[in-house]
């Protein structure tokens, strides 16, 4: 899909979501569903920048996203800092941690950088409930349960009033976005697919591997970070949970059903996964069973997502992609 | 321009280049040529920063052993590989605009993407996604890229591999303007000793990454050593 494409779909995503509370903003149930649908299109949309794009199989997305929402919690809870300027601190915190897990994926390749990469989400868990973790206010096993409210210009969000909330979310999700839009459409998009296909080719026409593979770190785990500070300070408690298979899988639905690779297919992806799920659940036990087979048909029609969908119906129309 | 010094890699046990020492002058088109086997891509791999070894190699005067790749190639070292390389994900445009943004030392240039489209044959299908090119598209588009870093030494690597007469033809000719109407230096891995007598003026012949001989082709190729390497020893 060509930038214009990508620019007028996600516009259209955006505006329609805009309007949402319109019609759900009297349901707090619903706006929380909302909110959650518009945290994991961002956590999502990174992941797809990362492996979709940059090629890189990294599964360390949750780990990233758990990292900023407890550094974003302690900072706050500890240091007194306010949570929106905690947000940005814990998304530099898990940049650096991001940047650190980068370096030796440098060297490796495909399932090796999943290895990796899921490894330091194995070793979080125990880490956050062990003593380190403890030592840095953690919490331990009992996890974090009196995190700061979000105060903005004296205005303090509350989960009670949930519209407010929304729009904060929305503006965060609609601004990384579009970070993630101008990075594809920039030069750095090009490294990052360039490096994907052919890695020697695209270091010996002179593109720094080191680089731009280090970038995708940052930029990712700045972004989810930063949005698990924003979690954090939402929903106000915290725990190792969230490290569970569930959320996990989730990730991988939203990525599956809007098109790996396939940007703003992460975003819409979200929305129909976490809805969907919802909407499943008077199944109970039988949910995640449920979800399970509606993949593996969405995988047998559709290989490249609902974006997918529609690039295949646009080059119909168009004749103009003729293999 | 380029010159080559004790240059020794080994892989374990393997030694695929053997203090090997040559030195390519600036305008020439210079010849490497050799069993299966007998080192010429992995000195390919050396040259431009691949990997590591012994020995110097250095560039214009300046010594590059050790350079990252990407350096390498800012430098004005562009090269091909014998398996068609080209990006799935960009199009024949992109795919050339990569050389240009990250490889000329001069910045992005997009006339010179454009002349560089022409003088590969490519304008027409610019738009294209590289998967949809054939081999000879492909090869071409491979040159186009190297050629947009604005090389000074553009080394390639078996480019007629795969291709039929009349693509031979055609690469040799691209060759041929390359050197001649761009100025620059070319390097050649070739197995088709008319391509490499036609086309160059010195001849390295390597085999397990040994030099066998360097100098003019024609007495190259005449060479009884080349000749055993090549046809196996006449005595028993």
């Amino acid at each position: 899909m060509d930038h214009k494409r990508i620019t007028i779909l996600l516009a259209v995503i955006w505006a329609i979501v805009a309007l949402l509370p319109l019609f759900f903003g009297g349901t707090n149930f619903i706006m929380h569903i909302l909110i959650m649908c518009l945290i994991w299109s961002v956590v999502a949309s990174c992941w797809d920048l990362i492996m979709g794009f940059a090629g890189i199989f990294s599964f360390g997305q949750v780990a990233f996203f758990v990292m900023g929402s407890y550094a974003s919690a302690i900072i706050s809870g500890q240091f007194g800092i306010p949570p929106i300027f905690a947000v940005f601190i814990a998304g530099g915190i898990t940049a650096a941690i991001g940047i650190l897990v980068g370096l030796p994926c440098l060297k490796l390749k495909g399932a090796y950088i999943a290895l990796v990469t899921f490894a330091v989400h194995m070793i979080l868990e125990p880490v956050l409930k062990g003593d380190i973790g403890r030592a840095i206010g953690t919490g331990g096993t009992r996890g974090l349960l009196t995190i700061e409210p979000m105060t903005i210009f004296g205005y303090t969000f509350t989960t009670a009033s949930p519209v407010p909330y929304f729009y904060l979310f929305f503006l965060v999700a609609v601004v990384c976005s579009v970070i993630i839009l101008v990075v594809i459409k920039s030069h750095w998009g090009t490294a990052f697919l360039a490096l994907k296909d052919s890695q020697e080719f695209a270091i010996c026409l002179g593109v720094s591997a080191f680089k731009y593979k280090l970038m995708v770190f940052a930029l990712t785990s700045f972004l989810t970070g930063m949005m698990g500070g924003f979690y954090a300070h939402y929903v106000g408690m915290l725990s190792t949970r969230m490290l569970g298979i569930d959320l996990f899988v989730t990730l991988m639905v939203i990525l599956v059903i809007g098109g790996v690779g396939k940007f703003p297919g992460a975003v819409i992806g979200a929305f129909i996964t976490i809805v969907v799920n919802e909407l499943l659940s008077p199944l109970g036990p039988y949910r995640p069973i449920t979800m399970g087979a509606m993949v593996v048909v969405l995988v047998l029609l559709l290989p490249d997502g609902i974006v997918g969908l529609f690039e295949r119906l646009f080059s119909k129309n168009k004749h103009s992609i003729t293999h | 321009m380029l010159r080559v010094t004790n240059v020794t890699k080994k892989f374990g046990a393997l030694t695929a280049v053997n203090n090997l020492s040559f030195e390519v002058s600036q305008g020439q088109v210079f010849g490497i040529a050799g069993p299966n086997g007998a080192g010429k891509s992995t000195l390919y791999n050396l040259i431009t920063g691949l990997y590591d070894f012994k020995g110097t190699i250095s560039f214009k005067d300046q010594d590059i052993t050790g350079m990252p790749p990407h350096v390498i190639a800012r430098l004005g070292i562009a090269r091909t590989f014998q398996i068609p390389q080209t990006f799935p994900s960009l199009t024949v445009e992109k795919s050339i605009e990569v050389g240009s943004y990250f490889g000329s030392q001069k910045g992005f240039d997009k006339d010179h993407v454009d002349t560089v489209l022409a003088f590969t044959n490519l304008a027409a299908k610019r738009d294209a996604p590289t998967g949809s090119l054939n081999l000879l598209d492909k090869k071409m588009l491979m040159i186009g890229a190297a050629l947009a870093t604005r090389p000074e030494i553009l080394m390639l690597d078996e480019p007629m591999a795969g291709s039929n007469a009349s693509e031979i033809i055609q690469l040799m000719d691209l060759i041929r303007r390359i050197n001649q109407d761009l100025g620059v230096t070319i390097i050649i891995i070739e197995h088709f000793m008319k391509v490499l007598t036609e086309l160059t003026q010195t001849l390295l012949i390597i085999e397990t990454g040994t030099e066998i001989c360097c100098g003019d082709p024609r007495e190259v190729t005449s060479d009884p050593r080349v000749i055993e390497c090549y046809l196996g020893d006449s005595h028993d």
